[in-house]
């Protein structure tokens, strides 16, 4: 059974069509990476899979890991296993990022019958991930993602994911944006996710990441659509070619 | 029919004797009788109205409250502790800290009663029309007098406990002042509770003046307690390099107004104010704040935070005045404010009147509901929507709760905020 399968997608929002009908499937163990130009529907699609209020699905369906997605609320999604990395990570100040993690970390635990985490255990986990993400423990007391910089915010994304060990992790542009030292970090972190139980979508505008994190799977989303499907190579030729070759091949 | 500008019940309790030397009582009594209470025409008192004073028909105490005690403890280090119970004075106690002096208003030299009841408690404040100031003034027969030596660091904090509401229907107007010596430090700290369930009226007043480098942190805590009505004025004069740091939480009460007046007056100085305010239920929590930078080289920072919920009410209002020859001035004020259900309201007025030329100046004041990208986010990380409104509100709490300089308070005031949004009762559907 595929862990995410979406079959003819439409989704609008505000009345217009952004997604025109998206199938793909992705299986435990497998990274897929899509790719596509700005306004191809690339974020629509990360927000469609998180249940984010505003977007319409007017067509198709979308299974994840034996459940119908559409019928989940957000926090069901995430417990269940799909965890979703911000392309713009939210500022909370005033919400400390260790009560962040160990209050996701306890609901993830409550839905799996597990008694609440331990504070020893925890912080133990927590400081060890912290300094494989190449990030201070102050930063556990300071507000989420509150006055970070765009290479923290995204490290804190990934540190999450780390924590949190979901099924599927769909990474939003995770690697827009950042130095080279950042990238490698996140990228070190994505690689450390990758595993027989674990699917991983890497949603990018650049393909930079995947000389990084190689992809089993590349995918080009253009005007709603996937027009064209292929392996690591198709990253390349993108890469050298540009959009327009693989658009005027796919019509 | 009233005899004068006050209700009859209030104007028969002015007292024969009140502890402001004579020519200040009469003078303020006479002025107090002709002005009457403030009505909702005084620009002050638009969004506050007094009708549940008015209305009240509140008496004067007798001789009460040794055996009341407050329920609740502060987690504070060796407190000295200064008990009011309805705004009478419960005595001087024995351990005072070196370089500490207290004396009970009414047993004060008339030099030091005219310092407490000075028409003038600071330079700028010229507002010889204010009714509650006055009628205090009029009416206050107790009150304690703090003193510290210059130099002295007071490391104790001195509490003052307002306990209101011991006896039905009473109205107390307590009086204090509190004088710091040069380079003097200490923590003044207001534990407001209410002891009874019948309303309760206090109108207190506390003049402080900070000399020369000298330090007063004043954190006034408002807890729980549904029935009391309180309205109070601070005065602060500072000196050159003093500070002044104010930080106002205001959790319970029917009806709460606080007013502040800092008078930055030498070089130097600076004051910070800052407060949470969360009015629920019915509750009418008010804070009035007038900043005036009368000197060069000046600075001021303050931060207020409203949650308004169920029909609860937020009022706040922060004057700036900068005067012509204060140049170098840095002021800064954020109001910040959150409402989580229709029927609640806030209203927030910035007011900055700068005379000066160099001044760094910003203010902003915002109004709005829970912020549904931050609600998003948190959810896709498995958290439940209610808990994450949750957390989200009690983050924006939580910011103005990290500035207070006693840690053990502030963990304390951390789980006391939790609390009362634990109790609150989140409607599943709402976007609040």
């Amino acid at each position: 059974m595929a862990l995410l399968e979406i079959k003819n997608l439409h989704a609008e929002i505000d009345g217009s069509e952004i997604l025109k009908g998206i199938d793909l499937t992705v299986n435990a163990g497998e990274v897929h990476a899509i790719m596509g130009p700005n306004g191809s529907g690339k974020s629509t699609l990360c927000h469609v899979l998180g249940g984010r209020d505003g977007y319409e699905v007017t067509q198709g369906t979308i299974t994840f890991d034996g459940h119908d997605l559409l019928e989940m609320e957000t926090e069901e999604r995430a417990i269940a296993g799909m965890l979703l990395g911000f392309q713009h990570p939210v500022e909370i100040p005033g919400v400390k990022n260790i009560y962040l993690l160990k209050e996701a970390l306890n609901a993830k635990r409550e839905a799996q019958g597990l008694e609440e985490i331990d504070t020893f255990t925890f912080m133990k986990q927590v400081r060890e991930l912290v300094a494989s993400m190449d990030m201070d423990d102050a930063f556990l007391h300071r507000g989420v993602n509150a006055g970070f910089s765009g290479g923290e915010k995204k490290r804190n994304e990934i540190l999450q994911m780390l924590l949190l060990e979901p099924k599927l992790a769909l990474l939003d542009e995770t690697d827009s944006g950042l130095d080279i030292d950042a990238l490698k970090v996140v990228s070190d972190g994505i690689n450390r996710m990758r595993g027989e139980a674990r699917g991983i979508i890497l949603v990018t505008h650049y393909q930079r990441l995947l000389n990084y994190v190689e992809p089993d799977m590349v995918h080009v989303l253009y005007k709603g659509k996937i027009i064209k499907s292929g392996d690591k190579t198709l990253a390349h030729r993108l890469e050298a070619e540009g959009y327009q070759e693989i658009l005027q091949e796919a019509s | 029919m009233n005899r004068t500008g006050l209700p009859d019940w209030l104007s028969d309790a002015l007292p024969e004797r009140a502890a402001a030397p004579t020519e200040i009582a009469e003078a303020a009594r006479h002025q107090v009788e002709t002005i009457g209470l403030p009505g909702l025409r005084d620009e002050e008192w638009r969004w506050t109205n007094l009708r549940a004073i008015q209305r009240g028909r509140f008496h004067a105490p007798s001789g009460v409250g040794a055996d009341v005690e407050p329920s609740t403890r502060l987690p504070l280090d060796n407190p000295l502790r200064l008990r009011f119970v309805d705004g009478a004075f419960q005595g001087v106690p024995d351990d005072l800290p070196e370089g500490v002096a207290i004396t009970a208003l009414a047993d004060a030299d008339e030099a030091t009663r005219a310092a407490a009841f000075s028409p003038k408690p600071a330079p700028s404040v010229e507002n010889p029309n204010d009714a509650l100031v006055t009628l205090n003034t009029a009416m206050a027969r107790e009150g304690v007098v703090v003193d510290v030596a210059a130099n002295a660091i007071v490391e104790r904090p001195i509490v003052i406990e307002w306990l209101d509401g011991a006896t039905e229907s009473t109205m107390s107007h307590p009086r204090v002042l509190i004088r710091l010596g040069e380079s003097a430090s200490a923590t003044l700290i207001e534990h407001v509770e209410t002891v009874g369930e019948k309303p309760a009226w206090r109108n207190s007043v506390i003049v402080s003046s900070i000399a020369a480098n000298a330090a007063l942190t004043h954190i006034a805590l408002g807890l729980d307690g549904e029935s009391r009505l309180s309205t109070t004025r601070t005065f602060a004069a500072l000196e050159r390099d003093a500070r002044y740091h104010s930080h106002n939480v205001q959790l319970g009460g029917r009806m709460i107004r606080r007013e502040y007046d800092v008078h930055v007056g030498g070089t130097g100085a600076h004051t910070d104010l800052i407060g949470l305010m969360m009015p629920h239920g019915k509750q009418l929590l008010d804070t009035h704040t007038r900043i005036t930078h009368a000197a060069a080289d000046t600075t001021s920072n303050e931060h207020y935070r409203t949650i308004a919920d169920d029909a609860g009410r937020g009022v706040f209002k922060g004057r700036i005045l900068i005067e012509q020859d204060a140049q170098r001035i840095e002021a800064y004020q954020s109001s910040n404010n959150l409402i989580l259900s229709d029927d609640a309201e806030i209203d927030a007025k910035p007011e900055l009147e700068i005379y000066a030329d160099d001044v760094s100046c910003s203010h902003g004041a915002t109004i709005g509901r829970l912020d549904q990208e931050a609600l998003f986010y948190l959810r896709t990380r498995g958290i439940a929507l209610d808990e994450a409104r949750g957390l989200l509100i009690a983050g924006f709490a939580q910011e103005v709760i990290d500035e207070l300089p006693i840690p053990a308070l502030r963990d304390w005031l951390t789980t006391r905020v939790e609390q009362r949004l634990n109790d609150r009762s989140l409607p599943v559907d709402s976007d609040a």
